[in-house]
């Protein structure tokens, strides 16, 4: 009964040990990681708008994991911006949807236009579903909007 | 002697190639050279930073408790090195994503831990430490380029041919163990010949 407290009260100590420096750490970066946040959603937003107007952020069901982007949609609904935050499709095909080339079909786009993968919009060669993803993304934003 | 601890990793043990443990961050963060480099500094961070305190402390260990211990000093320097990254390069840290708290699983982090610093004094497990971290990431870094060459045409970033005549199933998860094998298969060859 003894050797288990003595053990539990070693592994306590230990574990303090670790918290108060992790506290430390985490003391000293926390403010530049809020920062490191801040920053790059300005940035996302100062991009998605170059003209007044709103910055939407949607998050369409991808072929592997939520594409997380940004829209920005002027005064009179049309898209122009768009940028991809985060995504986590396959790299070398649905990643490719973070491409300018791919996403600047959209802008000029308004609530009353088709967007449709193929027809409207050339999708990525292999990645219909990430393409069709953004495509939602874009229509949804507009909807919010 | 102590050469000798820093040198094993390198290549007579080398953790990826040889020992083939840790392949599961080696697997999925090797798809870019960039990925590889900053996921080899990470690991080389977290395991000489674990085998110096391992060693350090070896001797107030009790045995029976040394693996919590070890989890304990291993999860504290991956978390340190998880908020340093996103503090002072959050792109390295967007792009390896959930491998960095990944680290705490590495088994070669753990392996050294519980086969050389429990048992080995402190500069000698640093060396260990440093040497395997070499080990590591000569074989993660050339899978690197080698996977991003073949599969993205460029290499660290930068373009190299066009992107339309590069094979995309080399940056794929195929790509990793085909890269793989055939760096082992080579290793082999070379070993069987200086014997």
């Amino acid at each position: 009964m003894g050797k288990i407290i003595r053990l539990a009260l070693i592994l306590t100590i230990f574990c303090v040990i670790s918290a108060g420096a992790l506290a430390f750490v985490y003391l000293f970066t926390e403010p530049k990681i809020k920062l490191n946040q801040k920053l790059s959603y300005d940035s996302s937003v100062k991009e998605v708008l170059p003209q007044p107007g709103k910055a939407v952020s949607v998050s369409p069901r991808g072929y592997s994991g939520p594409i997380n982007m940004m829209v920005g949609v002027d005064r009179s609904g049309t898209v122009i911006g768009i940028k991809i935050l985060n995504q986590t499709e396959t790299p070398g095909l649905g990643a490719n949807v973070v491409k300018t080339k791919f996403l600047n079909q959209f802008i000029g786009k308004t609530a009353k236009d088709q967007i449709e993968p193929k027809k409207d919009i050339d999708a990525i060669t292999g990645a219909t579903i990430s393409s069709r993803a953004v495509c939602k993304g874009v229509k949804d934003a507009l909807e919010k909007f | 002697m102590l050469w000798k601890n820093f040198n094993q990793g390198i290549i007579k043990e080398n953790p990826v190639l040889r020992l083939m443990i840790g392949l599961c961050p080696v697997l999925a963060v090797s798809n870019s050279a960039m990925n590889a480099l900053g996921m080899s500094v990470a690991v080389a961070f977290v395991l000489i930073c674990s085998n110096w305190v391992v060693a350090l402390i070896r001797k107030i260990t009790p045995d029976e408790i040394r693996i919590p211990i070890f989890i304990i000093v291993i999860s504290t320097f991956v978390t340190i090195s998880d908020y340093i990254m996103q503090a002072f390069t959050p792109d390295l840290h967007h792009a390896l994503g959930v491998f960095v708290p990944l680290i705490v699983v590495n088994c070669i982090i753990l392996g050294r831990a519980e086969a050389f610093a429990y048992r080995n004094p402190v500069l000698n497990s640093i060396l260990d430490g440093a040497g395997m971290s070499l080990g590591f990431a000569l074989a993660l870094i050339s899978i690197g380029v080698i996977r991003e060459v073949l599969g993205a045409g460029s290499v660290f970033g930068i373009p190299l041919f066009n992107q339309a005549a590069a094979a995309t199933i080399m940056i794929l998860p195929p790509g990793a163990f085909i890269t793989i094998g055939i760096l082992m298969a080579f290793l082999n060859k070379m070993e069987n010949k200086v014997q």
